[in-house]
């Protein structure tokens, strides 16, 4: 898959489908109006409404910091939370996010290595959103302890008190996990950037090339430079790749190590992960769908890639809605009472609200999908990308809350509330992830070119004589 | 007054000479004129510097004693060391005077300030316990909104001035013989209060002396005078009783010497075998308490129509052969619980006691000493007996005085305590009367409702602050000081021995002149010395009264006992002392506010507890703002529906709606103002009807049980018998290991190799949940011992309440006239916990000796412990919950347990700091733990020993015998987790005759 940076001149013949297959980029792109077109949206000037979307983000972003900074001094009473229920909606959000953060290298490693080409369009947006994502997460974990300035306790310091964490909590793995998933993430989605951005510094001049020159490493395009590259990359997929699955199930191993009935379930783990890649391609989605439509990419990020992720997120909203099922199976076939009523007290008890607006969006919403012209409809796939991450938000809270407001004894149990606090940190989650994410769509390539070429049918030196082996190649 | 016990005490001239100094009038007059704003920082000894000089003199630093010490002796009570040690603490023996009771105290000191009052073990009335009051008085003591300064006519004023003021106008009283001169105190029972308001009398022979307190036992006094002829009060052999018939008495909590009432009582339900037996109880009354709760069998009536109920029960032991008559009432009660009650009374004759609550008509009780009497119970379970020392409340002559008053009749009163216009009943308008007083004096702990429209205010000062004596259940007691008065406060001795004198006296004197007559003959120094460091001498100064059976049968004979039943357009209103506040005196403390109501489990609130039928019928639910009017006034308050509540009933809870501090003000309504003098307990003719609004309530365990939500309902009535196994005492002994069969079938397997506990000491504890009545004192010995903060209403209400020991309440049966057990839990501290694995920080860890233990220093703040616990037993501090509290209640922490800062989970630990010291003392001993030489705060505060507390690893120890015993279970025994608190399964002792139900559902659970 060897690409050339910068040939304008050359590929100007791909401009007819070829032999009746799916191309992945339509609209009769060559390589050098694909970098044009790419590249062209961090080059010219900086929409105006781009400062708008900012001018939100950002403040959203001071919602945030206000309502941390207010937490900080104040405490962490300022949230609902109350004696049974000491986890809210900050560890809501933080599972929210990890989730959401599943996508991206899903869509980067495993489908990489899956040899999954349409995946090409989408990877680079989707490992940047992973990577806010996982920044809105982490916030939480280290705000939501009750004494934040000593939140470093967790980490495996040499201290002078000689006391290591403790390696058998659930949140000392939580850190590893995602510490790791992110440390990762990022090398991935960097390693990814460099031609690209290396590109970029060719198209740039004055500061704008050095800083760019800076961070593209000194790419040159080299042969040698392309095959170091592509094993470097695939060794960063092939470690990404159970990292994907691990992180999710380390989160899970929050709940499931406990003695929380509804917590202390062994489904967690693959169900975690397979809520994690739904609600992740659900974020992917909407935004992709905005993004697109924005900047005019509807030829790279087409319909049959908005359709296949669509078979994914069918695919795995149906596990979570069997795990739900067999949830409610294992509740009642273990005999243990605890466990079953946290199960009826879901369904039926105070959070029933909840528990059904989850239901409907995770397990009802996807189904629509059977349907190819649904499936292949922007507005139904964006109200029900919005849905999936909603339900998928819907169901951290259902396993958090409703588990902790009524277990053992019915003395202790007690209703939760959110505060206007926890509402405004959530909200301004949002800001911090997007304030990240307009910055990404601003000042780097949102479409991986080199990848995105590499499946061009200019790319296959034979692609006038055979067939694209695995152009469009579905699942 | 003599001092030469200390002959050091003589090196210490120099610190003496300056306090006398400061102590002159010369002094403070010179101070006043030439710095008249520093003089106030002399008067109001609040600030720091004054504290910390207070605590410098009594630390005795160099081994001294303190330079207050040497002129009037308190004497340490258990262990006098050789020298002091700084930050160990010392005891002393005082006694807490209480209405006309008295409890004995022994009261933890640290460097001169106390920290924690314990019961005298060695008093016959506490016997080492103590009830939620006493415990509470620490703060009291603390409280920072007390009156710190005499005012006059609403300015700062002195007690010189006071003193010039009540000469002048003594002496114009004197020449009239004390014409239209008045005291009025509250009710006392006290040999010097006695004997200064004789020589008062005698000084001033006609003025007059009134008593009154809006909760007391008046009812009771003059019941049993019709009976007997003498003012005398009922005594209670609790011991002795087989059978016990409670008519709308609380004497568990909140009757009359509840302690020892609650020991006894307990006493004959501790069952260590299938083969031990059990007292019974029969309950009849109108509300819900504790004592319901305890009940084998409980008669849901009206309280006005319990005189009814005994006239009744009185029919029915005359059919059954007794010689008793009582006039015919037409009642409506259920004919087999009386008679099955009355062939219990009379299987037991001699060992049966029936008693009466102090709501109940003088009529009711002179029926019950009577039935006693013809039940052979007189001097077998009950005797009467008269206190010279008792000054009684009298209404009557409370509300002469108010008559007098308002007639213009009354030129000066001296009000002793007590908050009169407050507690006044309507209709009684003493507010009004006070004005056309000329010259008034009221004696008061906090500037209140009558201090402001009398004269002078005098600033009382806690008893933990003041010498005085008490006389009352067995014998008397000396009140000793355990800190000089923090705000300069006077006692009641103080100012009433200044009535009398021109001198300025002392109050240590005038007790030691009383106690001259009371100790006998022989060396006086010493009695005195030993009666003030045990603070009791047993010498009773009560004399027995004799039951007159004839006169008390012609008494109920010319009584009526029939009220009529109350109806929806007729309600009843019982007035009941607050669990809480009582009559309003700890309305401004902090731990009382928030400690839970043991059946309602709400807060810093009163309610309107009414029956779920009344609810239904008014239209109401929880919270809702009922207006209840007797025709006159009326008063909205929330609604809180009362499982087992009589129907048509309100049960009102006094001493609320106080304006006095900080912690009172704003908190709940003052129904006095429905109250008026012919029914000041229980009232009839009132209408309640829903108001507009919602009152939220902070209530600490929601309603489950009996919740409109079937789903919550069902599933704790069906895991209820496995959290609080119960049985009864003939299938207990048919089945002894009845309490095990909710066990695990399977073995249970660790995941990992569990540690050895074999070796060593092994905490662990038992709590008895037969003995168990829910009286609550462990909760609040707990708060006191482990600086627990008071968080205020919010907060409760955001459910994070910080009580370390909490007491679950559930409800068994029908909604309309359930059962009721308490069970209480605190960290259960199990082998394998579940919440030492999930903390990522290892802040919570287990120590050799089995104790769960918190590092709050290493503490972040994940809750994951919390949420992993399934006894819900950890306490966060969401906020920094310590950040507001005044200087002066700094002083009521224990200096050996941390204060935790907010972000920091809390926990029961075993009370780890006494398992400590006693391990350092026996150590010093050189020898080893004995059982009994830890007593851990719930533990020793516990008036029914439902507690114990030792090592596990001792065969010997009370625990392990405790946890040897078939009935003893591990709740949530079924996860593994190996709790070292295990419960003794609750057994009740039900009358065979009216068991047919009952046995069948206590069965198939």
């Amino acid at each position: 898959m060897s690409i050339l940076n910068k040939h304008p001149q050359r590929d100007s013949a791909a401009t007819e489908a070829v032999g009746g297959d799916e191309l992945l980029v339509t609209g009769g792109h060559t390589f050098s109006t694909l970098t044009d077109k790419v590249s062209g949206i961090v080059e010219t000037q900086t929409p105006p409404k781009w400062y708008l979307l900012f001018a939100m983000a950002v403040s959203g972003l001071m919602v945030l910091m206000g309502a941390i900074g207010w937490l900080v001094w104040e405490g962490t009473g300022i949230w609902g939370l109350n004696n049974p229920v000491g986890w809210g909606w900050a560890i809501v959000n933080f599972v929210f996010w990890v989730g959401i953060g599943h996508a991206g290298t899903l869509i980067s490693a495993i489908l990489f290595l899956l040899r999954q080409q349409w995946r090409t369009a989408i990877n680079r947006f989707a490992e940047a959103m992973t990577i806010f994502a996982v920044i809105s997460a982490l916030v939480f974990p280290g705000i939501h302890v009750g004494r934040v300035w000593l939140a470093y306790y967790m980490f495996p310091i040499p201290n002078q008190m000689l006391i290591w964490p403790n390696f058998r909590s659930p949140l000392l793995w939580d850190i590893f996990a995602v510490g790791t998933y992110f440390t990762v993430s990022t090398l991935f989605w960097y390693v990814g950037l460099i031609p690209d951005l290396a590109t970029l510094r060719d198209r740039a001049t004055n500061v704008r090339k050095k800083v760019l020159g800076f961070f593209a490493l000194g790419w040159r395009g080299g042969n040698r430079q392309w095959q170091h590259y592509e094993k470097a990359y695939l060794m960063l997929a092939g470690l990404a790749t159970p990292l994907v699955l691990s992180v999710h199930s380390v989160v899970a191993t929050d709940f499931a190590t406990s003695m929380v009935p509804g917590w202390h379930t062994t489904i967690f783990p693959p169900y975690f992960v397979a809520g994690a890649v739904f609600s992740g391609f659900g974020m992917v989605m909407t935004l992709a769908i905005i993004a697109r439509k924005i900047y005019g990419l509807e030829d790279i990020i087409t319909v049959n890639h908005l359709e296949k992720m669509n078979k994914i997120i069918l695919v795995t909203g149906s596990m979570v809605g069997y795990a739900y099922m067999t949830e409610f199976f294992i509740a009642w076939y273990s005999g243990n009472e605890y466990e079953f009523f946290a199960f009826i007290n879901r369904a039926l008890g105070p959070y029933a609200w909840a528990y059904w607006i989850m239901f409907l969006c995770n397990v009802i919403t996807p189904q629509i999908f059977w349907f190819k012209r649904l499936r292949r409809s922007i507005p139904v796939m964006f109200v029900a990308s919005i849905f999936v991450n909603i339900g998928m938000w819907f169901e951290r809270f259902v396993i958090t809350v409703t588990s902790l407001s009524r277990d053992y004894l019915p003395s202790s149990w007690d209703y939760y509330s959110p505060s206007i606090w926890d509402i405004l940190t959530f909200v301004g989650s949002f800001g911090l992830f997007f304030t990240f994410f307009l910055l990404f769509l601003r000042f780097l390539p949102m479409v991986a070119l080199s990848e995105v070429k590499g499946v061009m049918p200019e790319a296959d030196p034979h692609h006038y004589h055979h067939k694209p082996k695995s152009a469009g190649g579905a699942k | 007054m003599s001092n030469t016990i200390n002959p050091r005490v003589q090196g210490k001239t120099y610190w003496r000479s300056l306090d006398h100094l400061a102590e002159t009038p010369e002094f403070k007059e010179l101070v006043e004129k030439e710095f008249p704003e520093g003089a106030d920082e002399l008067k109001n000894p609040v600030s720091r510097r004054k504290f910390l000089s207070l605590m410098g003199a009594s630390m005795a630093l160099a081994g001294l004693t303190s330079c207050r010490r040497p002129v009037e002796k308190i004497i340490p009570y258990v262990v006098k060391p050789e020298e002091i040690i700084p930050g160990k603490p010392q005891y002393y023996a005082t006694n807490m005077p209480f209405g006309t009771e008295s409890f004995g105290l022994l009261v933890e000191s640290h460097e001169g300030r106390p920290t924690k009052i314990e019961g005298n073990k060695n008093h016959p009335a506490s016997g080492g316990s103590s009830n939620v009051f006493m415990q509470a008085e620490m703060l009291n003591l603390y409280d920072p909104d007390r009156s710190q300064i005499i005012l006059n006519k609403g300015k700062n004023s002195s007690w010189q001035a006071y003193r010039a003021a009540w000469k002048k106008l003594a002496a114009e009283h004197v020449e009239t013989g004390g014409e239209g001169l008045a005291i009025l105190s509250e009710s006392f029972s006290s040999p010097t209060m006695m004997r200064l308001s004789e020589a008062f009398m005698e000084k001033f022979p006609q003025a007059t002396w009134v008593t009154y307190d809006s909760v007391s036992d008046e009812n009771i006094f003059a019941g049993i005078q019709a009976a007997t002829g003498a003012l005398a009060r009922p005594k209670y052999r609790f011991k002795e009783a087989n059978v016990v018939l409670s008519l709308d008495s609380d004497f568990l909590q909140m009757d009359s010497n509840d302690i020892p009432h609650a020991r006894d009582f307990a006493g004959r339900r501790k069952v260590r075998s299938e083969n031990d037996s059990m007292n019974r109880l029969y309950v009849v009354e109108g509300t819900y308490t504790i004592t319901g709760g305890m009940a084998d069998h409980r008669l849901r009536v009206q309280s006005g129509q319990v005189g009814m109920f005994a006239a009744a029960l009185a029919h029915e032991l005359s059919a059954q052969g007794l010689d008793i008559k009582a006039p015919r009432v037409n009642a409506d009660f259920d004919k087999k619980w009386i008679s099955s009650v009355a062939k219990d009374l009379l299987a037991n004759r001699g060992k049966s006691l029936v008693l009466g609550g102090r709501r109940q008509p003088p009529e009711v009780h002179t029926l019950i000493a009577l039935i006693n009497d013809v039940l052979g119970n007189t001097n077998q379970t009950v005797a009467y007996s008269n206190n010279p020392d008792m000054q009684v409340s009298n209404l009557k002559s409370f509300v002469g005085l108010t008559q007098s008053m308002n007639a213009g009749k009354i030129e000066s009163l001296v009000i002793l305590g007590g908050n009169p216009v407050y507690q006044a009943p309507a209709g009684v308008d003493f507010a009004a009367g006070l004005k056309k007083v000329n010259h008034s004096v009221h004696l008061s702990s906090h500037v209140d409702e009558t201090s402001a429209n009398t004269t002078w205010h005098i600033n009382e000062a806690h008893f933990l602050e003041s010498w005085g004596d008490v006389s009352g259940y067995g014998g008397a007691g000396i009140i000793q000081p355990l800190i000089a008065p923090l705000f300069d406060g006077k006692s009641n001795i103080d100012v009433l021995a200044d009535l009398l004198s021109d001198e300025e006296v002392w109050a240590y004197g005038v007790i030691q002149e009383t106690w001259r007559g009371l100790l006998g003959t022989g060396n006086f120094d010493k009695a005195w010395r030993k009666a003030v460091h045990d603070g009791f001498h047993a010498s009773s100064r009560e004399t027995p009264v004799s039951m007159n059976k004839s006169r008390a049968q012609g008494a109920v004979s010319m009584s009526r006992y029939y009220s009529s039943t109350a109806s929806p357009d007729d309600m009843e209103v019982i007035f009941t002392a607050s669990f809480t506040n009582y009559d309003g005196r700890y309305a401004n403390n902090g731990w009382m506010q928030e400690l839970p109501d043991p059946v309602t489990k709400v807060t810093w609130d009163n309610v309107a507890l009414i029956s779920a039928n009344t609810a239904k019928h008014l239209g109401v639910k929880n919270q809702d703002r009922l207006k209840i009017s007797n025709g006159a006034t009326d008063v909205v308050l929330p609604v809180w529906i009362q499982p087992g509540m009589a129907d048509n009933t309100v049960a009102l809870e006094l001493g609320y709606g106080r304006e006095i501090g900080r912690v009172s003000t704003g908190v709940g309504s003052n129904v006095s103002i429905l109250r008026n003098t012919s029914g000041m307990n229980i009232a009839s003719g009132f209408t309640a009807e829903k108001a507009f609004g919602a009152h939220i309530l902070a209530c600490v365990q929601d309603h489950h049980g009996f919740d409109e939500e079937k789903l919550a309902a069902d599933a704790i009535q069906k895991r209820l018998p496995t959290i609080v196994r119960e049985s009864t005492l003939s299938d207990y002994q048919k089945d002894p290991e009845f309490a095990m069969a909710f066990a695990e079938k399977n073995e249970l397997k660790g995941m990992w190799k569990e540690h050895d506990y074999s070796e060593g000491n092994q905490w662990g504890m038992a709590i008895d949940l037969t003995s168990c009545t829910g009286c609550s004192a462990c909760t609040i010995a707990c708060q006191s011992e482990n600086n627990i903060p008071v968080i205020g209403k919010d907060e409760v209400s955001n459910g994070r309440d910080m009580s370390w020991i909490r007491l679950d309440r559930y409800y068994t049966g029908d909604v309309e006239d359930p059962e009721m057990v308490f069970q209480p839990i605190a960290c259960q501290h199990c082998e394998m916990a579940p919440c030492e694995g999930v903390c990522p920080v290892a802040a919570t860890t287990h120590s050799d000796e089995g104790l769960n233990e918190m590092a709050y220093n290493r503490c972040i703040g994940t809750r994951y412990c919390s949420n992993n616990c399934p006894y819900k037993v950890r306490r966060f501090n969401f906020f920094n919950y310590t950040k507001d509290m005044p200087e002066i209640v700094e002083m009521a922490m224990n200096p050996d347990v941390s204060i935790r800062f907010r972000g920091v989970m809390e926990k029961c630990t075993f009370c780890v700091q006494r398992i400590n010291v006693a391990k350092i003392d026996v150590k010093n001993e050189g020898r080893d733990l004995e059982d009994g030489d830890i007593v851990v705060a719930c533990q020793q505060a516990c008036p029914t020993d439902a507690i114990a507390f030792g090592n596990i690893n001792d065969p010997n120890s009370e625990v392990s015998k405790m946890k040897a015993q078939n009935r003893d279970y591990a709740l949530l025994g079924e996860l593994n987790l190996q709790p070292r608190t295990s419960y003794g399964a609750k057994l009740r002792n039900p009358n065979p005759d009216l068991e047919t139900e009952h046995a069948v559902a206590e069965h198939t659970a």
